[in-house]
């Protein structure tokens, strides 16, 4: 099979995730609903290190810091969710699980690193999640992309490759990250201002905090029988590299990743009915995704309407794609959409764009049917998804 | 409707002590002399980067000047040095060790003081992408970029995913990039000497054979099947290409090698092996990149039959495998 052929339907089966708002999808949606943010103290990390104080963090903890390998744990619950949403049994074998991380299992390395030479008890073959995941699903078809914040989008475009050559029937994409010190201090590090809170779009937002989260999905080719359970039918997934600058985002690599990803669906701007942004909080990410969503748009920025979560759930940096398109799967089925906690006063440039804000009744509309879903990262690493509701 | 085309290797570059051309990677010789990236690439841009960056740019200057790609005196490029459409190459990088040190360096500094000791020009090295992003920086490459950090299978993967962009029209050429640093920071974690770790990169382009054709590249070798699967006989009962007698040069290490001696009736046993790691350190992720380097090297050197490449675990994560055969068949 080839990519000239006539396109082959998908649609997503099957949902979990877990994050600092909840440990299940429903949990987390009725969480965003409601406006709750998961924002918290320090715990992982010692506060009097950082300038920054507060992080979005899932708290299982138990007894203390440093505990190893909850990255990992938190993707097994995901998958283990979405399986069972899905109907399928947990014996994966050949299905392939594609997982998209920024961080992979390294706080468990930096922690094993503290205790000095001689002390590190951490088997660097769990860095990536392959051997857990064959442990616990008997997968073997692993892959962990390690694809900064968008990594899960873009795993996510890997597995409709997949199944649109043929290669596999069905395709588990995951995402997941646990915060680092190193990623969690540099920001803290680089960042003019400390920020209390992550506030997208707003215009006195100060930078991002980091939060800690897993998301999967079950995507299935299309047939008769998947359809009926289906919480959605990917359209498209565009990826694409800025090739600038390391950090900061490029205007112009996101609106052609935004209008490929439209092409990709066979879509039109005003055919777009919600868009979940990126929005990091960052002054330089809600500056970029802003100008270029108002380019790609035009005089149809005032037609969808958008929502970040980070102000609720923090950068789960790369989960965070994923976890993005699951909520907008569960607001294109209900007609809900999560307010964009943290925004008062918006950037400029954003005035035509019909926000969801906290205790404003949805803006009356017709039924969302397509949505788009942002998630750009470090390296201008550039991913977005088209996803269409089932009536 | 054409048959479904495998793709095409057009170049291969090398950032690895004493290596200088594919066709020496076959000798069991190594030289303790390190990689100065800096004497090849020039200073400017590198002051930032990791090693592991900075060889992964070495390797894959020559791998994109060896297809043509790039003058052969760039030292980095732009969309008018480019001979192809940059927005039409991808990069996929594999690496598992590449950043640890800024990451174990970076969290130790901070808890031993505070953030104000830690540079901010360690940002980006922070990010386990760093390798993959800094290649399509440098030279100009707007097509996906994929970072596999995927364990002992995570080059032979990157090799794998670049011709899945390929067929599935992401892109019209790929860059592959496999690397691994020697350092304090990975001796330590993975307990084995700095002298026994590799401390290089290899690049791979690889084309669209319609693309390469048009263009004039010169075909190295042709990239086969590849799967990946609990071990090697279940990978190899899933290759519907060679049959075990086939294979002209096998690529494996001796851990899997020895596991392997049971499937397949012992067939492999007679085919000959390269241990690639065992000669030029422990290559971890930059492994299955060496292998596929080694074998167009095999091919340059009058290899006929086609070779197979084999990369990971019996027990723990999984085993890939992938064929590669010589370019004249790719020609016919």
């Amino acid at each position: 099979m080839t990519w000239t052929e006539a396109p082959v339907g998908m649609v997503v089966t099957g949902m979990g995730a877990v994050a600092g708002v909840g440990d299940d999808v429903e949990e987390i949606f009725e969480a965003l609903c409601a406006g709750r943010s998961g924002r918290a103290p320090l715990k992982e990390f010692d506060s009097t290190r950082f300038r920054a104080r507060h992080a979005y963090e899932i708290d299982d903890r138990g007894s203390g810091k440093g505990m190893p390998l909850r990255a990992t744990s938190w993707l097994l619950r995901a998958v283990e969710e979405a399986l069972a949403d899905a109907g399928l049994r947990d014996d994966l074998g050949s299905v392939p699980v594609l997982v998209g991380t920024g961080l992979r299992e390294l706080r468990s390395v930096e922690t094993a690193w503290q205790k000095g030479p001689g002390g590190e008890d951490f088997d660097l073959g769990r860095l990536h999640f392959g051997t857990a995941l064959r442990e616990r699903f008997g997968a073997t078809r692993t892959y962990t992309l390690s694809n900064a914040c968008s990594a899960s989008l873009h795993t996510l475009a890997m597995a409709q490759d997949l199944i649109a050559a043929g290669e596999a029937d069905t395709v588990v994409v995951a995402g997941v990250d646990t915060i680092t010190a190193s990623m969690f201090g540099l920001l803290d590090r680089v960042q003019m201002t400390v920020p209390d809170r992550v506030r997208p779009f707003d215009r006195e937002r100060r930078g991002t905090l980091m939060g800690d989260g897993a998301a999967a999905i079950v995507l299935t080719r299309q047939d008769g029988s998947a359809g009926e359970r289906a919480h959605g039918l990917l359209r498209g997934v565009a990826m694409n590299c800025d090739a600038g600058h390391p950090t900061a985002p490029d205007p112009q690599g996101i609106s052609a990743a935004i209008r490929s990803a439209h092409e990709r669906a066979g879509v039109k701007p005003d055919d777009i009915d919600l868009v979940v942004l990126h929005g990091t909080g960052t002054l330089l990410n809600d500056e970029a995704e802003t100008t270029a969503v108002g380019e790609v748009f035009g005089p149809h920025a005032s037609h969808p309407l958008m929502t970040a979560l980070k102000g609720m759930t923090g950068h789960t940096s790369g989960g965070s794609g994923l976890l993005s398109l699951i909520v907008a799967a569960r607001s294109l089925s209900t007609g809900r959409v999560p307010p964009t906690v943290g925004l008062d006063h918006r950037v400029p440039g954003a005035e035509p764009f019909r926000f969801v804000l906290p205790g404003q009744a949805r803006p009356a509309a017709s039924p969302l049917r397509l949505a788009q879903i942002n998630a750009f990262g470090f390296g201008g690493v550039n991913a977005v998804a088209v996803l269409e509701g089932i009536a | 409707m054409p048959a479904r085309t495998a793709a095409l290797v057009t170049g291969v570059g090398l950032a690895l002590p004493g290596v200088a051309a594919a066709a020496d990677l076959l000798d069991a010789r190594r030289s303790t002399d390190p990689v100065d990236p800096a004497a090849r690439l020039g200073r400017r841009g590198l002051r930032y980067q990791d090693r592991a960056t900075q060889l992964a740019l070495t390797a894959a200057r020559d791998a994109l000047a060896d297809a043509g790609i790039l003058p052969a005196d760039a030292q980095r490029a732009d969309d008018d040095t480019l001979a192809v459409d940059g927005t039409r190459v991808a990069v996929v990088a594999s690496s598992n060790l590449g950043n640890l040190d800024t990451v174990c360096e970076t969290s130790a500094a901070i808890t031993e003081a505070s953030t104000d000791v830690v540079s901010p020009m360690a940002l980006p090295n922070a990010s386990s992408n760093v390798v993959a992003s800094a290649v399509a920086q440098r030279f100009s490459l707007r097509g996906p970029n994929l970072m596999l950090c995927n364990g002992p299978t995570s080059g032979l993967d990157a090799v794998h995913w670049a011709a899945a962009l390929i067929r599935a029209g992401r892109c019209r050429h790929a860059l592959v990039v496999g690397v691994e640093p020697a350092n304090d920071v990975v001796a330590r974690l993975t307990g084995i000497p700095r002298g026994d770790l590799l401390d290089g990169a290899v690049a791979l382009l690889v084309e669209d054979p319609a693309e390469a054709a048009a263009r004039g590249a010169r075909p190295l070798a042709e990239l086969g099947d590849y799967t990946r699967d609990a071990d090697l006989t279940a990978c190899l009962s899933g290759t519907d290409g060679a049959q075990p007698g086939d294979w002209g040069v096998w690529f494996a290490e001796d851990s899997l090698a020895a596991a392997a001696d049971v499937p397949l009736d012992g067939a492999l046993r007679n085919v000959p092996r390269h241990a690639l790691g065992a000669v030029h350190g422990q290559a971890s992720g930059a492994l299955g990149v060496l292998q596929c380097a080694a074998a167009v090297g095999w091919f340059s050197s009058g290899g006929t039959a086609p070779a197979l490449v084999t990369a990971g675990e019996h027990e723990g994560d999984a085993v890939a495998t992938l064929t590669l055969r010589p370019a004249e068949a790719a020609r016919r």
